[in-house]
């Protein structure tokens, strides 16, 4: 996994939680750099698996909320390490139709070792879209946390359907619908 | 939100260390790739380089020396390049003169022009056009042109270049040829029946001298002498020899007219036959030395042949004992066969001419001087050669080919 997504969680813990809260679950955590971690890195994705289990056990907020929140946040950072991306889209549906397509062909050329999720389109209409999340991750609350931020983005307010495929969330189907 | 405790933000900023360092690290293992990267590069843009020089060189050279007229155009038609041979053959200097090749095309060939260069638009080429076009000096040539589009790539015709070369001359040549051919078939179709018509139309005024010499001789035998009998011997004689040689110059008319069916033509046996046929004095012997091959071709002419040859080597010999004798030889393509005779031989000036209609060594009756000239030209027909070894007192051999494999 890559280093920034270590490196804004833990940024954003401390910000939200303080420093004490980040010593506290990196100490709780078996990690090979002992929680040091740089953007340009790539980490075992267990060890994001172990920061989320300890900090949702800290603050008894389920783990799928954690994650919706850090994508929100998340969000921000690639708009503005990235605005390029962003901007070469009109609107929100374009944008999330060519996550597959074009948006993570894009990210292969600078990170050929990203393990990337698929997002496999069923259906598009100008106001709506289903697509499929799959990924041994299972992190489908991360994507819909960057979902909700797309659509903030652009001013649109949109409805967000989860229907997991597979219970342990590793084919999860959205359903988006423009309102 | 910030803390106080000095033992945590020490674990903090150590962290932040541990991260710097690996970034560092990260960075440093790039920037060797980088570096790594960049000398391989170098390496094969020196190789690019190189073989786009002589790509270069071998390109121009090309169009220098392109016997052809070579010419470069924009898709508008504007000529923008043209080698020493378009100079020549168009006779403008591109840098004295703005051309366009439209102001070059022959009026009446201009709409034939458009449509090529919609298909080459459409196909990337053509071949094999044939226009006539306006030169400086020239006046009117018609060339033949090969061209091709020049592609950018995104594949937009950018340039189309033509190999144009100038056939007016070979047109006319082809032309000139053409119709010499057709007034040649007609000259020999005409001769040949001309020769069959006279002889025809000669034969029977002589069947009727001949007749009437007879009766003449018949009906006033008591009043001519011994003289005048010997007179008619001779004359008969002669209207014999004429007979002869109509009948050879029929003969030597049809040898080509006629077509025979090619066969698997047994050579002894036509040999042998000719032996049985002709008039062999008592005196000569002739034999056939091995054996012959079988052929393929049509009897009558292989009779024709060796029938001519072998009569003439029996008939000029004079010694006590003649011997004629037939051979052959087997050569890659051919067949060589000899004939040899130990009769008085022919002088060296007269081994080309006997060749020729009409000639004779001698003035025999029994000779016409056409059987050689059959010979010949049966031997023409058979795509073969023929000679002759001789020497004055000993005798002659006939050498000639005939070939094996005769389409």
């Amino acid at each position: 996994m890559k280093g920034i997504v270590f490196t804004e969680f833990l940024e954003l813990v401390e910000d939200k939680f303080g420093l004490e809260v980040v010593d506290k679950i990196i100490e709780q955590s078996d990690l090979s750099t002992g929680g040091a971690y740089t953007a340009v890195g790539t980490y075992e994705f267990a060890e994001m698996l172990s920061l989320l289990k300890h900090l949702s056990e800290h603050t008894q907020i389920s783990i799928d909320d954690l994650l919706l929140v850090y994508a929100e946040h998340f969000f921000g950072v690639l708009v503005s390490s990235y605005p390029g991306l962003i901007d070469k889209y009109e609107d929100p549906i374009e944008l999330l139709s060519s996550i597959e397509d074009h948006i993570h062909v894009e990210v292969r050329k600078i990170y050929p070792d990203a393990e990337l999720p698929t997002f496999q389109q069923i259906e598009k209409t100008p106001t709506s879209l289903v697509l499929v999340y799959k990924s041994s991750r299972a992190m489908y609350n991360f994507g819909l946390g960057l979902m909700n931020k797309t659509f903030e983005h652009y001013n649109t307010k949109a409805t967000i359907l989860l229907e997991k495929i597979k219970p342990d969330g590793t084919e999860v189907k959205f359903s988006i619908t423009i309102d | 939100m910030s803390t106080t405790d000095p033992k945590l933000l020490r674990k903090a900023l150590l962290r932040e260390k541990s991260a710097r360092k690996q970034a560092e690290k990260i960075l440093e293992d790039k920037s060797r790739e980088l570096y790594s990267l960049t000398q391989e590069l170098q390496v094969v843009n020196e190789k690019l380089k190189a073989g786009l020089t002589e790509t270069t060189s071998e390109l121009k050279g090309l169009f220098e020396n392109l016997v052809d007229a070579y010419v470069l155009m924009d898709v508008s038609g504007n000529i923008i390049k043209m080698n020493d041979a378009a100079t020549e053959l168009f006779g403008y200097n591109l840098k004295e003169n703005k051309i366009n090749v439209t102001e070059l095309i022959h009026k009446d060939d201009f709409q034939y022009a458009m449509t090529s260069f919609q298909e080459l638009i459409r196909k990337g080429s053509f071949s094999d056009y044939q226009a006539r076009v306006y030169t400086k000096n020239k006046g009117v040539r018609t060339v033949h042109i090969n061209a091709s589009l020049i592609l950018d790539k995104k594949n937009n015709p950018i340039a189309a270049q033509g190999i144009v070369r100038d056939i007016t001359k070979k047109l006319e040549l082809e032309s000139d040829r053409k119709f010499l051919i057709k007034s040649l078939e007609k000259n020999n179709i005409e001769l040949k029946n001309f020769a069959h018509i006279v002889s025809h139309d000669l034969k029977s005024p002589l069947r009727s001298i001949n007749a009437l010499v007879n009766w003449l001789r018949e009906d006033y035998a008591s009043v001519y002498d011994e003289a005048a009998e010997q007179t008619f011997d001779m004359l008969i004689k002669k209207v014999d020899q004429m007979d002869r040689l109509i009948t050879g110059i029929l003969k030597y008319s049809s040898i080509d007219k006629a077509t025979y069916p090619k066969e698997h033509i047994d050579l002894n046996v036509v040999v042998n036959d000719i032996i049985d046929i002709i008039f062999i004095p008592n005196h000569v012997s002739v034999a056939i030395e091995g054996l012959l091959p079988v052929v393929k071709g049509d009897k009558f002419r292989l009779q024709q042949l060796f029938q001519n040859i072998m009569s003439n080597a029996v008939n000029y010999i004079e010694k006590e004992v003649g011997i004629v004798t037939v051979s052959v030889r087997e050569l890659p393509e051919f067949w060589e066969f000899a004939i040899t005779d130990n009769g008085k031989g022919i002088s060296k000036k007269y081994q080309k001419k006997i060749f020729e209609i009409f000639q004779t060594l001698e003035d025999n009756e029994r000779s016409t001087g056409i059987g050689l000239s059959i010979v010949k030209k049966v031997i023409d027909y058979y795509e073969g050669t023929i000679w002759i070894e001789s020497e004055i007192g000993i005798g002659s051999t006939f050498y000639f080919t005939l070939k094996k494999d005769l389409k």
